[in-house]
């Protein structure tokens, strides 16, 4: 092999000419490629930054420059005055509470018990595996709504409706949002750290909670930046649950604030009671201006928060092989 | 012999103290409900003040919702349609991105923050109020030039639908980031050294994509698809659970929205199933490797 290697560069250093040349077209050719990977790339990155730029540029308009054809994305005027409507008729620090209690409540108990669980099936054989396992399976892919209203009525009996409780307690259990998914991630995460770890922690004495809580637990990091940020994040935007089991205003998440708010123009989302329908077709410009602006705010939190963690997240991912086997 | 008895009964309790938690979660918030939610789609549920009455109607939701319904059955089979298109669509999209980002270049970790930000924007509710705003339909294609130009050499009826169905594909891409994420994961874990044996042996990329990225990240293709379908089956703008919940929180009629939920419910499982069906030679084929 290194002979043939030898030989090669001996025969083009023989002919100086065509070597450089083909060098030339070479490099000529990789600068092509580059520029239009770099070209793919930008134009993707617009259609995925499209609907922030998108939401940025209505909520800073007023509403003649929403009305003005020629007004594309600059407006003539800023207008802050979008986020100030916005910031009052939604009760922004309510729902800001109400949705913070929610998605990190649930997200930390969510990586607790998952990560617990998710270590239970990675490293532990017992007599009905198998049927656990598919019924974990099985989880994930029940729609919410098949059982919504037993769910509803069981939250109810115990009065746990208008409280935080029908999201946190379920999470604490593993279970809650999309928590059979993150169980999954756990498990794929623990079965590919090797065993010797544990072995010797036990051989230490240490008994199985122990190792497993002073060992794997730290391990799992990141595992548990990816499911920390996807809970958090989907607890966030979530309206489904939440317009379920918190019925009256001063309880509402931003993700409900900002579905029922249409603006200065009709009423505050308060006063429209917990009947707020969801469909705002039709709307009037002036009010749609407003009402990204609300949009806006209620998913700065979470933007901040990835802003932040986005790094981490990105590189945990590569090492935290969500995917199966 | 004792001993050895004692040290596998204790590794069973073990394995169970770790899942005890989520046994007990499965049955509170999954099995108990689930078996209430058959019960109820025979029943018809009439809420009074000390909750709600059943009556035992038999099998008439079921009928209903088959032979009386008009709107269930043809919102069901537009949902199925249009994921039988958006599924392959999104799978095709994200291995391009995460073969995108996969390679070694200048601004990476921008570009991967950039591409993962529709899992933070575009969900749940920011998700509907774009749509409703017609936000998720980028107009690239049809406000542009583009349009203009192409309708030279191509007749207007057929660009039209076309432009608009590549229009239509913003939410495709919105959609591939979980995805995205999963095939980056997996492309990380395939040695390099496959690639470079195969060069050696004048593999070109194409082949090489072939022969070696596409067989290896076949796992993560299935785990992508069920991913895909579940989630689009589940997702906030979906017209059969819009549907289902109007039943519920509108008419009350909790009965016949239980029964609706159960027949699609069994929908959704037939289709997973012939997923795995198709799935079956190449899981057959990986547990030998």
């Amino acid at each position: 092999m290194a002979n043939a290697q030898l030989t090669d560069k001996v025969k083009i250093s023989d002919k100086l000419d065509p070597a450089l040349r083909f060098q030339a077209i070479k490099r000529s050719k990789n600068i092509i490629g580059t520029i239009f990977f770099y070209f793919i790339l930008l134009s993707l990155s617009f259609v995925f930054l499209y609907p922030l730029l998108y939401m940025i540029s209505k909520s800073l308009m007023q509403s003649w420059d929403v009305a003005d054809a020629t007004v594309r994305w600059i407006p003539h005027e800023f207008n802050i005055h979008n986020y100030k409507v916005a910031f009052t008729a939604m009760k922004y620090w309510q729902g800001f509470m109400n949705s913070s209690i929610i998605s990190f409540g649930s997200a930390a108990l969510q990586i607790i018990s998952c990560s617990l669980i998710g270590y239970g099936f990675a490293r532990y054989r017992f007599p009905l595996y198998g049927l656990w396992f598919v019924l974990l399976i099985f989880t994930f892919l029940v729609p919410p709504q098949t059982i919504v209203v037993p769910l509803y009525m069981f939250f109810s009996e115990l009065g746990w409706i208008n409280t935080h409780l029908p999201f946190i307690v379920p999470a604490a259990f593993g279970h809650g949002l999309q928590g059979s998914l993150f169980i999954l991630i756990f498990i794929q995460f623990y079965r590919q750290l090797p065993k010797v770890l544990e072995e010797a922690a036990r051989i230490d004495g240490a008994g199985a909670f122990r190792t497993y809580w002073q060992i794997m637990f730290p391990l799992g990091k990141p595992a548990m930046v990816t499911v920390f940020l996807f809970s958090i994040v989907w607890h966030w935007n979530d309206n489904f649950q939440p317009s379920l089991y918190l019925r009256l205003p001063p309880f509402y998440n931003l993700a409900q604030r900002m579905n029922g708010f249409y603006g200065q123009a009709t009423m505050t989302a308060d006063q429209m009671g917990a009947s707020v329908s969801s469909s705002a077709i039709g709307m009037a410009p002036t009010v749609m201006n407003q009402m990204m602006a609300g949009v806006v705010l209620s998913i700065i939190p979470i933007l901040i928060l990835y802003l932040f963690v986005q790094r981490n997240f990105v590189e945990s991912v590569e090492r935290a092989g969500i995917a199966g086997e | 012999m004792k001993f050895k008895m004692n040290m596998r009964k204790r590794h069973i309790f073990e394995g169970y103290s770790f899942i005890i938690l989520w046994i007990v979660g499965f049955v509170a918030f999954m099995a108990v409900p689930l078996g209430q939610s058959i019960y109820y789609s025979f029943q018809k549920l009439t809420p009074s003040k000390t909750g709600l009455i059943a009556e035992n109607v038999g099998l008439q939701h079921f009928r209903a919702a088959f032979a009386v319904d008009i709107e269930f059955l043809p919102l069901l089979q537009s949902t199925f349609t249009g994921m039988i298109s958006h599924v392959p669509l999104v799978l095709i999209f994200s291995i391009a991105s995460a073969l995108l980002l996969n390679r070694h270049f200048r601004g990476r970790m921008i570009f991967r923050g950039i591409f993962f930000l529709p899992v933070i924007i575009a969900s749940g509710t920011t998700l509907k109020k774009l749509l409703e705003q017609g936000a998720a339909n980028l107009p690239i294609f049809m406000n542009y030039d583009l349009y203009r130009m192409l309708r030279l050499f191509i007749p207007g009826d057929i660009l039209e639908s076309l432009l608009t169905y590549a229009d239509s594909l913003t939410m495709v891409m919105w959609d591939a980031g979980v995805q995205t994420l999963i095939f980056l994961a997996g492309l990380q874990t395939i040695s390099v050294s496959l690639y470079e044996a195969a060069k050696m042996d004048g593999a070109t990329k194409w082949e090489s994509f072939w022969k070696i990225t596409f067989p290896m990240i076949m796992p993560m293709i299935l785990v992508n698809t069920l991913y895909t379908m579940v989630s689009s089956f589940t997702r906030a703008d979906n017209s059969v659970m819009d549907y289902i919940n109007t039943r519920v929180f509108s008419d009350n009629n909790y009965g016949y929205a239980s029964a609706l939920g159960w027949i699609y419910f069994v929908v959704i499982f037939i289709m997973i199933g012939i997923v795995f069906l198709l799935f079956r030679k190449s899981l057959a084929s990986m547990e030998g490797r």
